[in-house]
C-alpha cells in the first residue's frame, strides 16, 4: 500500500477517534454534579446573577446543543476558557503542557535505558542473575503505586540524605528564555548550564519514578519477544550454518524483537504524553494531569474536556507516527 | 548395544559414521527419558542416504545430535559421531561451529521460517558465506547471486536484495538450498525438505537438491516420511524405530524385500496409504524411558517370539544389509 494513502486513512480514522472521545467526555463532564456557575459567582451571589452566568454560559440549553456549540468552538482552535485560571484553555495548556512533555520524554528515555537492555540480556540466559534481576525488578515496577514510589524517593533522597532538592515545581533556578518550552532544552540553546541544571535536577526524581514503573512491564515485553525470536526456525538455521553467537543475537535477533518492542514504548510514550496525575502532583509540578485534576475539583469543564482531548491526542499521534516507522523499516510491510 | 558389523572390505570409509549414539533427556538417572537407543548409521562419501520411520523414532534428534545442536536438556550418553574420521562429540563448541555449514549444512522442514523475515535472502546467504571464508562483502554477495541463480532462482541479482516473505514456497525452498550449499559442504542433511510443496513443485526441489548435491560431490542425508521419496533418491536407506535402525542397506533391496519385520509394517502402510486406504502398524510406538531390554518392535511385531525379549538385537550384516531381527 502506498504510504500517502495509509496515512491519510488513518488520519481520518484518528478524526473520528478524537470525534468519539470528545462526546464521552462532554456528556460525562455535563453529567458531573456541581453548577459551574455557583462555583464562578459564589455561594452569596443572588438568584438572577446565576441565572445570568448559567445563560452566558449555555448549560440551560439541551445537551446535544451544547455538544456542537463546543464542537464548532473546537473547529475554530478555541478550546474555551478555565473560569478558575480565568485564561483561554489553550494559553494554560502552552504553559503547562511543555512540563509534562519534557518529565515524559526523559521517563521514556530512562525506561527503555534500563529496560530493553535488561529484557535482552536476561533472555539470553534463562535462570542466570540478570534473569532473577529482571524478574525481581519488574515484579517490583509492577506492583508499586506510582505516587507510593515518588513519596519513597522523596523520603529517602529529600528528606533524608539531602541529596535531592525539595519538590517545587520545575525549576528553583532561573526559567530559560522561552524557545520550545521544555526548560532543559531551553536552557541548553541558550547555553546557561546552571538553568539547565537547575531545571534537570528537579526532573530527576519523578523521571526515575516514572521510569521504573514504565519500565517494568517492558522488562518482561522484551524477554518474552525476544526468547521467543531465540527459539525460532530462523534463527535455528543460522546457527545451524555456523553463523557466529554476536551476530545471532545482534544482527538476526534484535532487529525481529525491537519492532514489537518499539510499539510497546509508543503506548508508554503516549500514556507519559497524557500528563500523570499522580506523579506531578507528589511532585509539585505543573504539568497536564495536575491541571486535569486541580479543574475537576472545582466543576471547571474546559480544562477538564482540553485534557481528556490531548491525552487521547498524544496517543493517536506516537501510535500514528510508530506505525509509518514500521511501515518504513518492517520489510514485510512493503511488498 | 556394543557389537556392530564390520563394514565389507569394499566398501570406502565412511564420511559420517555414527556408532551406537544414545541420547537421554534431564541426565543422570537411567529411567530418563532416552529416545535414542544406540543408533548405528555410516553414510559414505560421496553418497545418498534417506533415513526413514515413523514420526518420533528420532530421526530429527539424530541429525541435531550430528551437528551438535541437541534441544536444551538432551545429552549424548553413549556412542561417538564421526566426520571424516574427526570425533564430533568430544570437539570444543568453536570447532563445532566452525564445521557447521562449512563441512556439515543442514535443512530444515519450512525454508519459508528457515529465513529471517527481516534480512534480505542474499544478504543471509553472504553471511553465511563470510563467516566461512575471508571473502568481502562485495564478493560475498556476487557469490550469493550466482548460486541463487545456480538453484534456478530467476533473475538472481534483484531477486537477493527481496526478502523472504516476497518468495513463493518454492523459490524459498531453493533459496534455504542455495545457503545451506555456499560453502560447499560434504554433508548435506535435509530434514523432510519437501514437505508442505505440492507433488509437482517436491519433485522439482528434490531433483535439485540430488542434481547439486551430485555435482559437487558430497553426500546427501536426506530425513523423510516417504517411501517413494526415498526410492527416487537415495541409493541407500536406513529404517529408523524407537531411536534404533532397525535396517539398512541398498534402497531397491530393503524396500522391496525387507529383512526385518518393522520395515515390512512400514512398506505395508506405506503401500495403503498410497492406494487411499487407511493401515497404521497396531499397537503404539513404546515410550522409550530407560535403556531398552528387548526388541522395542516386540509389542508389536508379528513374528515375535521369547528370543525377540531376551535383549535388544543388534545390528547384523546380511547378505547387502544390515538389519537388526534376532529372526532375520
Ligand atoms: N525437545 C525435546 N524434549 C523432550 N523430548 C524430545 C525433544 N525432542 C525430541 N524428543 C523426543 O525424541 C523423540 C524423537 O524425536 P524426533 O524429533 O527425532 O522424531 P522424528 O523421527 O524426527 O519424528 P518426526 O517424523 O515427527 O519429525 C520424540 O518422540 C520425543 O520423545
Ligand atoms: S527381533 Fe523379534 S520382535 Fe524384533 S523385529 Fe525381529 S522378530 Fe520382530
Ligand atoms: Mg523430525
Amino acid at each position: 500500500m502506498h504510504l500517502a494513502v495509509y496515512v491519510l486513512r488513518r488520519l481520518a480514522y484518528m478524526l473520528v477517534a478524537l470525534f468519539g472521545v470528545s462526546l464521552v467526555a462532554f456528556v460525562v463532564t455535563r453529567l458531573l454534579p456541581g453548577n459551574p456557575a455557583y462555583m464562578i459567582v459564589g455561594e452569596m451571589a443572588d438568584e438572577s446573577t446565576v441565572i445570568a452566568v448559567t445563560e452566558r454560559l449555555g448549560l440551560n440549553l439541551p445537551i446535544h446543543e451544547q455538544y456542537f456549540r463546543y464542537i464548532q468552538q473546537l473547529a475554530s482552535g478555541d478550546l474555551g476558557d478555565s473560569w478558575r485560571t480565568r485564561n483561554p484553555v489553550t494559553t494554560d495548556i502552552g504553559s503547562r503542557w511543555p512540563a509534562t512533555i519534557e518529565l515524559g520524554s526523559a521517563a521514556l528515555i530512562l525506561a527503555l535505558a534500563w529496560s530493553v537492555p535488561l529484557g535482552i540480556v536476561s533472555a539470553l540466559r534463562r535462570h542466570s542473575i540478570s534473569d532473577r534481576l529482571a524478574n525481581a525488578l519488574s515484579g517490583f515496577g509492577v506492583s508499586i503505586p506510582e505516587f507510593f514510589l515518588g513519596m519513597i524517593l522523596l523520603l529517602v533522597f529529600f528528606a533524608t540524605l539531602e541529596w535531592a532538592p525539595p519538590a517545587l515545581g520545575r525549576t528553583l533556578g532561573d526559567v530559560p528564555p522561552h524557545t520550545t518550552g521544555l526548560y532543559t532544552v531551553d536552557a541548553v540553546l541558550a547555553g546557561d548550564w546552571e538553568a539547565f541544571k537547575a531545571a534537570a535536577v528537579q526532573m530527576i526524581l519523578p523521571a526515575v519514578t516514572l521510569a521504573v514503573t514504565v519500565g517494568a512491564p517492558m522488562v518482561r515485553v522484551t524477554r518474552g519477544f525476544m526468547r521467543e525470536t531465540m527459539a525460532s526456525h530462523h534463527i535455528r538455521s543460522a546457527r545451524a550454518l555456523g553463523v557466529p553467537e554476536r551476530s545471532i543475537v545482534l544482527r538476526h535477533a534484535l532487529p525481529n524483537v525491537l519492532l514489537p518492542v518499539s510499539t510497546m514504548g509508543a503506548i508508554m510514550y503516549g500514556y507519559l504524553l497524557g500528563g500523570t496525575v499522580l506523579v506531578e502532583f507528589v511532585f509539585a509540578r505543573p504539568g497536564i494531569g495536575k491541571y486535569a485534576i486541580d479543574s475537576i475539583s472545582e466543576s471547571d469543564f474546559a480544562p477538564v474536556l482540553a485534557a481528556v482531548l490531548l491525552s487521547a491526542l498524544s496517543y493517536l499521534v506516537v501510535y500514528l507516527v510508530m506505525d509509518i516507522l514500521h511501515f518504513v523499516i518492517d520489510p514485510r510491510t512493503r511488498t | 548395544m556394543t557389537g556392530r558389523p564390520a563394514s565389507p572390505a569394499t566398501e570406502a570409509p565412511p564420511l559420517l559414521d555414527i556408532e551406537n549414539l544414545t541420547v537421554g533427556f534431564h541426565t543422570g538417572t537411567e529411567d530418563a527419558s532416552m529416545p535414542l537407543q544406540g543408533v548405528n548409521l555410516r553414510v559414505p562419501h560421496a553418497s545418498r542416504m534417506s533415513l526413514v520411520g515413523e514420526s518420533g523414532s528420532g530421526k530429527s534428534l539424530t541429525a541435531s545430535a550430528v551437528i551438535g545442536m541437541l534441544p536444551e536438556g538432551a545429552e549424548i550418553l553413549r556412542g561417538s559421531i564421526r566426520l571424516g574420521g574427526e570425533d564430533l562429540i568430544g570437539a570444543p563448541k568453536r570447532r563445532l561451529r566452525d564445521l557447521r555449514g562449512r563441512q556439515i549444512a543442514i535443512m530444515f522442514q519450512n525454508p519459508r521460517a528457515s529465513l529471517n523475515p527481516v534480512l534480505t535472502v542474499g544478504g543471509q546467504i553472504a553471511e553465511v558465506i563470510r563467516t566461512h571464508s575471508d571473502a568481502g562483502r562485495r564478493e560475498s554477495h556476487r557469490r550469493a547471486v550466482d548460486l541463487l541463480d545456480q538453484m534456478g532462482v530467476p533473475d538472481a541479482r534483484r531477486r537477493a536484495g527481496d526478502y523472504v516473505h516476497q518468495y513463493s514456497g518454492g523459490m524459498a525452498q531453493r533459496a534455504a538450498l542455495a545457503m545451506a550449499l555456499s560453502c560447499q559442504p560434504d554433508l548435506l542433511i535435509a530434514d523432510e525438505p519437501t514437505t508442505g510443496l505440492d507433488a509437482t513443485l517436491q519433485q522439482q526441489v528434490l531433483e535439485l537438491v540430488v542434481e547439486q548435491v551430485s555435482d559437487r560431490g558430497a553426500s546427501l542425508l536426506l530425513i523423510t516420511h516417504d517411501i517413494a521419496i526415498a526410492r527416487q533418491t537415495c541409493e541407500r536407506t536406513a529404517v529408523m524405530y524407537a531411536g534404533r535402525v532397525m535396517e539398512s542397506g541398498p534402497t531397491a533391496s530393503v524396500t522391496s524385500s525387507p529383512a526385518n519385520p518393522y520395515t515390512t509394517a512400514l512398506l505395508r502402510a506405506f503401500a495403503t496409504v498410497d492406494e487411499g486406504r487407511m493401515y497404521a502398524i497396531p499397537g503404539t510406538v513404546p515410550t522409550l524411558f530407560g535403556p531398552l531390554a528387548e526388541c522395542p518392535f516386540a509389542s508389536r511385531c508379528p513374528e515375535a517370539g521369547d528370543v525377540c525379549r531376551d535383549g535388544v538385537p543388534e545390528l547384523r550384516a546380511i547378505e547387502d544389509r544390515e538389519v537388526a531381527c534376532v529372526k532375520a
